[in-house]
């Protein structure tokens, strides 16, 4: 199972890439913006996505527009610090299946992975 | 510019009678509710003068360097972080050896071993901890950019105003606009999403 993790936070991407390691998944890949994260899903074997929101270049909505104008079914999870309700809305309008705000638990990072791909 | 103004920019919601394209900019940024604005264009390109380095633009620039030395700092923490875990593992990986030996089968000596283990676990959990806690990082990074976004605005509007000096060097696209709603526990956050997704989730098969 190879996940794209999209943050332009260095930090943020190593903290989700160890809370995946701990629950099993290792094989990620890395993007820093929307633009870099396209280019490793056009890479292939991409099976899910985890995308910050606010990023340079192109933003984490943006990013999920264009996928899913491609790819409906990918599973993608936005974990951002955006906590408004008309947030959460927007970006499920956009099509990201789930949402977690940061700061977040590994829990419920583990349980949203895993309800998106139960 | 007067303190409503001015105190009305801060709030992110104010209007100023002139407004230069920075301010409209912001003030979009800053979300009123529905309709939502369409995504702003990738690399738009920058409309301003040089940057300068007196004033405000020298607090925001100072702002600026704080933001990307504390995510490098960071690293380092995590680097370091990652190798304390890593020598956890592997003296996981030597007790469990020891457990095994011929010469340490004695019930006194396997529970000596387990305790140690017990505590090697425990180790390894703080450690996680300290790592998931590095979030703060990315969370002060994006308040921090929003102060620096009301900078800006405050600069360029006064340099408006007054029709003499440099607008402010141009800012990164999409910082946090709800930002200040955050900072409550992560499972607050995690208790509003989700009811903000059920009801979305209802509505959407209604
Ligand atoms: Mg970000």
């Amino acid at each position: 199972m190879k996940i794209l993790i999209v943050d332009d936070s260095s930090t943020m991407r190593r903290i989700i890439i160890n809370t995946l390691s701990r629950i099993g998944y290792t094989d990620v890949v890395e993007g820093e913006n929307g633009k870099s994260g396209l280019e490793k899903l056009g890479q292939g074997g991409v099976e899910m996505i985890i995308t910050d929101w606010n990023m340079p270049e192109m933003d984490g909505l943006e990013f999920v527009k264009t996928v899913r104008a491609q790819n409906a079914g990918i599973p993608i999870l936005m974990v951002t610090t955006n906590a408004a309700k008309e947030d959460i809305v927007e970006a499920l309008q956009a099509g990201v299946n789930n949402y977690v705000v940061k700061p977040f638990t590994p829990e419920t990072l583990k349980e949203k992975i895993e309800s998106l791909l139960g | 510019m007067d303190q409503s103004e001015i105190d009305a920019l801060l709030a992110g919601g104010g209007k100023p009678a002139k407004k230069g394209k920075a301010a409209s900019k912001a003030a979009e940024a800053d979300r009123a509710p529905a309709p939502p604005p369409p995504p702003a264009p990738p690399s738009a390109p920058s409309v301003r003068a040089e940057p300068h380095k007196d004033g405000s633009g020298h607090v925001i620039s100072e702002l600026d360097t704080v933001t990307s030395v504390t995510e490098r700092e960071s690293n380092k923490v995590m680097d370091q972080l990652d190798q304390i875990s890593r020598l956890v593992s592997r003296q996981q990986q030597l007790i469990t050896d020891m457990m095994r030996h011929e010469g340490a089968q004695s019930q006194g000596v396997q529970k000596a071993i387990h305790e140690v283990m017990t505590a090697s676990k425990e180790i390894q959990d703080k450690v996680f901890e300290a790592m998931d806690l590095m979030q703060f990082q990315d969370i002060t990074r994006q308040k921090l950019e929003r102060i620096v976004h009301h900078l800006r605005q405050i600069h360029d509007y006064i340099v408006d105003l007054l029709g003499t000096g440099l607008k402010s060097d141009s800012e990164r696209p999409s910082i946090s606009h709800t930002i200040a709603q955050t900072g409550t526990t992560p499972d607050e956050n995690k208790a509003h999403a989700d009811a903000v997704i059920e009801a979305f989730k209802t509505q959407k098969k209604g």
